[in-house]
């Protein structure tokens, strides 16, 4: 499969001198579910940044769906941003309906009103949120509030969705379900990337793991589970 | 795709404008109050030119020909001036409606009656600007047969000459005029981009959530201009609605108690409240791009 995530000889250095990393290299292929694992603070949410733009690389190339994204115009990185599903650990839900929440990113990426009345309520039924379609993020729980993000992410049907520790905030349950969430889009054909530090959630699916530790590519294992040394310096 | 992200637009605007109405009647209020005041300065001056521009067209000359000069080169002479482009209006006075002028004017004019006419005829010429009457002059001066000019052209370029004093008063006032207008456009400005900010910020991290999505940088900002361009014409229009009324209300007593007042009449109104909501649409929406371009290339004070 062709790759749809390339990190080459990549270092981000903060402007206060943190290195966030270094030298790092991967690759990830089109169709993939893998897991980016790693102590909090070493370098996995700015990979996830990096491969939206978020965060610029100080040294090396960064290309996604083949776009170097360092080199992209502010109207290319909103159409990478099309391309690329973010799902974050505060869910970073619209102060709107779920409707709304789903409706909104599906109108600002273009997308007209007959296509928003079909794809909303295929979203909402899709992570089990239809009946609190008029609800506002207050008004649901954690695990709800992420499956809404989930659903948000899916309407616009990106070929890569990028999970920055989707079940940080959530209990067991809820993180199955949203596990179970991400693993259905991989189904049916995105690739996902998933950071976390959860050892349950990344031994339970046994998929690709890339590890990573002080900035650098500690480990990547194709079937690996939580690698128990990773945490110990 | 146009018409979706057009009906996008429009939609979030409303949306906006719903949602945070306290905000939207603060700004309008702030533009309306704005207004007002610029726009007193602005009719205040446009008074004033008014009122110059009236007296520029009562400045008037006259070039004398000798008492024997033939009407029929006078009148010539009048066709030539009609042309310059510098003059508005010329017509010949000629010397027997002149003397029977004079005899009207005069207390004694009925003693004169038995007097022979000793005018010559007369060209009386209105210029374009009062900027032009020394230039005028100095033309009429150099026609043959010309006995007299009124004012000469060096009376007119006097200090103390009236269309000196005309041309000087029309300087001062166009000067102050841009003066004054800038500094109130630019506080115009300052004073929607603060208000607009304010609501910017309160949606801050909505902005960098759409951006996160993929929304371009014209969706995001087109809702939060076309809002800016909506309460600046709304605040200029309600300033209008005071305004004007109470301008018709100072000519109507002016024309009754100071009829020397010239004051700017209907149709300058017009002009004047088409100028000033459009104003406050220009000031709305560059208030807004100001503010929406800041929180377009940052992040929130929450991004980790």
């Amino acid at each position: 499969m062709p790759a749809i995530v390339e990190l080459r000889n990549v270092s981000v250095t903060y402007p206060n001198g943190v290195m966030a990393l270094s030298d790092v290299s991967l690759t990830v292929e089109q169709g993939e579910f893998a897991f980016l694992i790693g102590p909090t603070g070493h370098g996995k949410s700015t990979i996830l940044k990096l491969l939206y733009r978020d965060e610029y690389a100080t040294k090396g190339q960064v290309v996604v769906s083949g776009w170097d994204v360092a080199r992209l115009s502010p109207g290319r990185v909103a159409r990478l941003r099309r391309r690329v599903g973010v799902v974050f650990q505060d869910f970073r839900l619209l102060p709107r309906t779920a409707w709304e929440n789903v409706a909104f990113a599906l109108h600002a990426t273009g997308h007209g009103y007959r296509d928003v009345l079909r794809r909303v309520p295929e979203g909402l039924a899709e992570v089990g949120l239809l009946d609190k379609a008029d609800d506002h993020p207050s008004q649901l729980s954690a695990g709800e509030q992420q499956s809404l993000a989930i659903a948000r992410v899916l309407a616009i049907r990106p070929a890569l969705i990028l999970a920055d520790e989707p079940t940080g905030n959530l209990d067991p349950d809820s993180s199955a379900h949203i596990m179970r969430l991400l693993t259905r889009a991989n189904g049916d054909g995105a690739t996902v990337l998933v950071a976390t530090h959860d050892p349950a959630i990344v031994n339970a699916k046994r998929g690709r793991v890339i590890a990573i530790r002080h900035g650098r590519v500690f480990r990547d294992i194709d079937e690996g589970g939580y690698p128990d040394d990773l945490e110990h310096d | 795709m146009i018409w979706n992200t057009i009906d996008f637009v429009c939609r979030e605007t409303a949306l906006h404008l719903k949602r945070e109405r306290l905000i939207a009647v603060a700004t309008i209020s702030t533009v309306a109050v704005l207004m007002i005041v610029l726009g007193a300065m602005l009719l205040f001056l446009v008074d004033l030119r008014v009122w110059t521009y009236r007296i520029g067209d009562v400045l008037e000359i006259r070039a004398h020909f000798e008492p024997d000069f033939p009407r029929e080169q006078a009148e010539e002479r009048v066709s030539e001036v009609t042309l310059w482009p510098t003059v508005r209006e010329a017509r010949l006075i000629p010397k027997e409606e002149g003397w029977q002028m004079l005899r009207s004017w005069l207390a004694s004019g009925d003693k004169l009656e038995t007097i022979d006419n000793p005018l010559g005829h007369c060209i009386q010429v209105y210029v374009r600007e009062p900027e032009f009457v020394p230039e005028v002059a100095a033309g009429l001066e150099k026609f043959a047969g010309v006995k007299a000019v009124v004012p000469s052209s060096g009376e007119a370029t006097k200090k103390d000459s009236f269309a000196h004093k005309v041309v000087q008063f029309k300087r001062i006032i166009a000067g102050a005029g841009i003066v004054i207008g800038s500094l109130v456009v630019l506080a115009g400005v300052f004073i929607v981009h603060n208000t607009i900010r304010l609501a910017l910020h309160s949606r801050w991290r909505e902005i960098y959530i759409m951006q996160l999505i993929g929304a371009g940088r014209g969706v995001i900002a087109a809702p939060f201009l076309l809002e800016g361009i909506l309460q600046g014409t709304v605040g200029a229009v309600l300033a209008c609605c005071f305004l004007v009324p109470a301008h018709m209300y100072l000519r109507s007593l002016s024309e009754r108690s100071a009829p020397f007042l010239l004051l700017a009449p209907d149709n300058v109104l017009l002009v004047f409240g088409i100028a000033v909501a459009a104003s406050g649409a220009v000031l709305g929406l560059t208030g807004s791009a100001f503010s929406v371009r800041r929180y377009l290339r940052r992040k929130p004070e929450w991004h980790s």
